[in-house]
């Protein structure tokens, strides 16, 4: 090569060279420059210019600083550097809602950010600076933000008793229970459910064509404008029977086997025609006879029932027993006879109590549920199925293994499946890529998965056996907060030393008060240190609180003169032997500590006291604005016309000192009465005796948030 | 000879751009921080149940203690059916009347359920809640009483309109 080639050539080299070395030079100032660029930057300096356009500057800029921060939690595994961004929040002056995100501070919560950090209960990726790493699912970063609506979970998973702040997820964890999810899942802190009815004399109750119509279309279904329905009636109730997805084949078996179940036979119990006559003669219509009783007992304090009013059907009752609509249809007049006298005999575990029947209302009563309770359409569409054959009983048994009925319902004979469904209790924390999806449209996050999956089983998964249930929209989030709630076993959580445990209940039954007790299940509606039902008043305190004299005679006969309640005490018929045992026991043994009945001397309270009381109720506190004497006054209290039969002046006094004290859930304020103030108020109200048969109501409605409140 | 060195120093310079370049992608959407939590919890509506109101932790916080202390005279209906409004002389104020509330300041709300309506010269209908509800469950309904008003509140003095009405 020529040596003034070589000279040209090396030119070429040297601008090749310089242009490259520029070239790198620019790509090296991507870094420092995506480094300025960044989007946590871009909010730090977004803060300074909002935090200078206030009057606060100074305290809004008084911790800045220009780098990443973070609240680092080793115990807890929390490394949160969401403050970077969200820097106003713990700043009060920005609780507005017009102040822009992220710069809005967070509303007042027991656990503040510097402890708590934020991921344990937003959950999102902690440790990432980028807003859609930190909010979002992104292939590395799997676990998405909690969506607001359900951050009552997060409560969940540390809180294991019930936390009033957080009525959501305690509707969603008794949703799981009354729908037993544990019989085929395993779930953490739900309480123990009752469980589906004993089917082993199943023969003797109902047709073959009814388990077959039952099984095909369970009674609660959703109504095309998607509401609950009820045997077609609109109801706020979750469905218990859900719904199986059976072929006409598999109906045909089920029906056959579960119709053959006659372990047990019912014992008969028959009421001689000739009386039967008798009572037909003085009034014909035992039906319309038995129907005033059926009301006059408060069935439905435990059944709902179709009720027509002003023109509009709904269903009204409690939520204890099954709903009765078309129960005449279902059923026959000897199993009827004979479990309204024994339900124990049949079933049990059974909730309904053994009432003390005359043979006369016993009839009656039989004769308006079999007649007027009854839809003579209910099995129009159910094919004529005849006898069962072997070959369908066989199929019906093996179907009755392979649907999981066992995790429900019992056969004599048949023993329990064991862990039928998957083990839920991490559901959780599950991240997108452990679930399956199937060919499902829905979003790809857990909160979309768990909602499709409780709305219809197969729609993610062809082959789920789960079956079907009926939610409303409440129910539904609720129980979706419930099993977000599932975040793991706890002694390998990092959080283990923080769960608060739920406390358990005690009460001991004892001696002929247990009989008593036993019999009239008292505990399906009342509550005893935290055991037992919720829709009656809690009679933890009774004692303190009631004179015995009432109780026994409020058993005897339960009424209620609060116009706006519509359940009350059924009416059991109690002998006076049992008024006296229940009575008695309670009246000694379930005290409030602290109450001394002998605090209160009742001699002590004169007349002249009295009115002075009288004065102070009426015009001073006007306690009639919540309480009715005579005929006048307000009913979100109790009724105090028979005051001075029914509570003790003891109580009296110590409840009008503080009565969150004996009854925390009372919606009663506080008040500041003065020592002599509470001495005249006891003697106005131990005046106010009726004569008559005694009245009054226990303890005011503890109003629980419901869906049905206003403006619903 | 030389012609390889050059390749080696071209190699040399353009090397260290691959790592830096790798780290550029594309910039993930910004998502508007309010739709990516959503509302906390929903109210319907009083005067038109087709409309939602969404609540923010406070004033779903202030929505559980209305409907456990003041639903009974401070709504039309009530989780146990008929409402008390009308046993009360003067009628009590429904918890959405706009036209009555907006007006009030949120101090002034503070101290009538604190200390009770006689203590600010108006009835001796409404108790004092002072000792049975906290300040801050206190403030709480005040926020669910904004948030459901109707027509809606207007924070004096700042602009934007309030969380629950977007």
């Amino acid at each position: 090569m020529p040596a003034e080639d070589m000279g040209k050539l090396s030119d070429k080299l040297r601008m090749t060279f310089a242009v490259s070395t520029v070239v790198c030079v620019l790509v090296l100032a991507i870094s420092p420059l995506k480094d300025f660029l960044a989007e946590w930057k871009h909010y730090k300096r977004t803060y300074v210019k909002f935090a200078q356009g206030r009057t606060d500057t100074k305290r809004l800029l008084a911790d800045y600083s220009p780098s990443i921060e973070q609240v680092w939690l080793p115990a807890m595994n929390v490394t949160d550097r969401c403050t970077t961004c969200h820097q106003g929040i713990t700043q009060t002056s920005l609780a507005d809602a017009a102040v822009p995100q992220p710069f809005r501070a967070h509303p007042p919560v027991p656990h503040n950010v510097r402890d708590w950090g934020c991921s344990i209960c937003h959950r999102g990726q902690g440790p990432a600076t980028e807003l859609s790493e930190a909010h979002e699912t992104t292939l590395a970063w799997e676990q998405p933000i909690l969506p607001a609506h359900f951050l009552q979970s997060s409560c969940g998973s540390c809180h294991r008793d019930d936390l009033k702040e957080t009525p959501q997820l305690m509707r969603g964890r008794e949703l799981l229970s009354r729908l037993n999810c544990q019989g085929c899942h395993k779930l953490n802190y739900v309480e123990k459910p009752k469980l589906g009815p004993d089917l082993s004399s199943v023969g003797y109750k109902v047709t073959r064509e009814w388990i077959y119509k039952w099984l095909k279309e369970p009674r609660t279904v959703l109504d095309k404008d998607g509401n609950t329905t009820v045997n077609g009636y609109e109801s706020g109730e979750e469905s218990r029977m859900p719904k199986f997805r059976l072929t006409e084949e598999e109906l045909k078996a089920l029906s056959a086997f579960l119709s053959m179940q006659k372990a047990k036979p019912v014992t008969p119990y028959k009421i001689n025609p000739a009386v039967v006559a008798a009572w037909s003669k003085q009034q014909p219509d035992l039906s319309s006879q038995g129907e005033v009783l059926f009301r006059q007992m408060m069935c439905t304090t435990c059944h709902p029932l179709a009720v027509t009013r002003a023109g509009e059907t709904k269903l009204i009752g409690g939520n204890i027993g099954p709903e009765l609509t078309k129960v005449g249809s279902k059923v026959n007049e000897q199993w009827l006879i004979a479990w309204l006298r024994e339900p124990q005999d049949y079933l049990a575990h059974a909730d309904m109590p053994r009432y003390g029947w005359t043979d006369e209302d016993l009839y009656k009563v039989s004769q308006y549920v079999l007649n007027r309770l009854a839809d003579s359409d209910l099995l129009t569409n159910v094919p004529q199925l005849g006898n069962a054959t072997e070959e369908e009983i066989k199929t019906g048994k093996r179907l009755f293994l392979d649907k999981g009925c066992t995790s429900c319902h019992s056969i004599s004979g048949i023993p329990p499946q064991k862990d039928f469904g998957p083990d839920l209790t991490a559901l959780g924390k599950k991240n997108a890529s452990e679930l399956e999806f199937g060919k499902s449209k829905i979003n790809r996050n857990l909160v979309s998965y768990i909602q499709a999956k409780l709305q219809d089983p197969v729609s993610v998964n062809p082959a789920a056996r789960m079956p079907q249930y009926t939610w409303n929209q409440a129910d539904l989030d609720a129980v979706t907060t419930a099993l977000l709630s599932q975040t793991g076993d706890a002694s390998t959580s990092a959080l283990q030393h923080l769960l608060v445990e739920k406390k358990e209940a005690t009460f001991r039954l004892v001696g002929a008060f247990a009989q008593v007790f036993q019999r009239y299940k008292c505990f399906a509606c009342h509550r005893f240190n935290g055991y037992g039902g919720t829709l009656a008043p809690d009679l933890s305190y009774e004692g303190s609180r009631a004179q015995k004299k009432w109780i026994a005679d409020f058993l005897k006969n339960p009424q209620t003169i609060r116009p706006t309640l519509i359940l009350r005490m059924p009416q059991f018929n109690m002998t006076g032997k049992e008024t006296s045992i229940l009575a008695e026991y309670l009246s000694l043994a379930v005290q409030k500590p602290g109450v001394d009945p002998e605090s209160v001397d009742a001699r002590q309270l004169t007349s002249t006291m009295a009115a002075k009381g009288r004065e102070l109720y009426e015009v001073k506190y006007q306690c009639q604005s919540c309480h009715t004497i005579g005929a006048t006054g307000g009913y979100v209290g109790p009724n105090l016309n028979n005051a001075g039969n029914w509570l003790t002046p003891a109580w009296v006094d110590a409840w009008l000192r503080n009565p969150q004290a004996l009854q925390p859930d009372s919606i009663e304020p506080r008040r500041n009465f003065t020592d002599e103030e509470v001495h005249e108020l006891t003697a106005y109200l131990m005046t106010l005796r009726v004569g008559i048969k005694p009245q009054g109501t226990k303890s005011p409605a503890n109003g629980k948030p419901s869906s049905q409140g206003a403006g619903r | 000879m030389k012609k390889n060195l050059c390749k080696a120093l071209l190699l040399l310079n353009v090397l260290p751009c691959i790592p830096v370049m790798s780290g550029c992608k594309k910039q993930a959407p910004v998502v508007n921080p309010d739709v990516a939590f959503g509302a906390y919890d929903m109210e319907p509506d009083w005067n038109d149940a087709t409309k939602q109101v969404k609540l923010g932790y406070r004033e779903s916080q202030g929505r559980r203690v209305f409907y456990i202390y003041c639903v009974w005279c401070h709504a039309d209906a009530t989780p146990a059916g008929p409402s008390n409004r009308s046993n009360l002389t003067p009628i009590a104020p429904l918890m959405n009347d706009g036209e009555k509330l907006n007006g009030e300041s949120d101090e002034y709300l503070q101290n009538i359920i604190t200390l009770g309506g006689s203590a600010l010269g108006k009835s001796e209908m409404m108790p004092p809640y002072g000792k049975t509800l906290s300040a801050e469950e206190i403030k709480d309904v005040i926020a669910f009483t904004r948030a459901i008003a109707q027509p809606a509140y207007q924070k004096p003095g700042r602009p934007g309109p309030p969380y629950g009405t977007k």
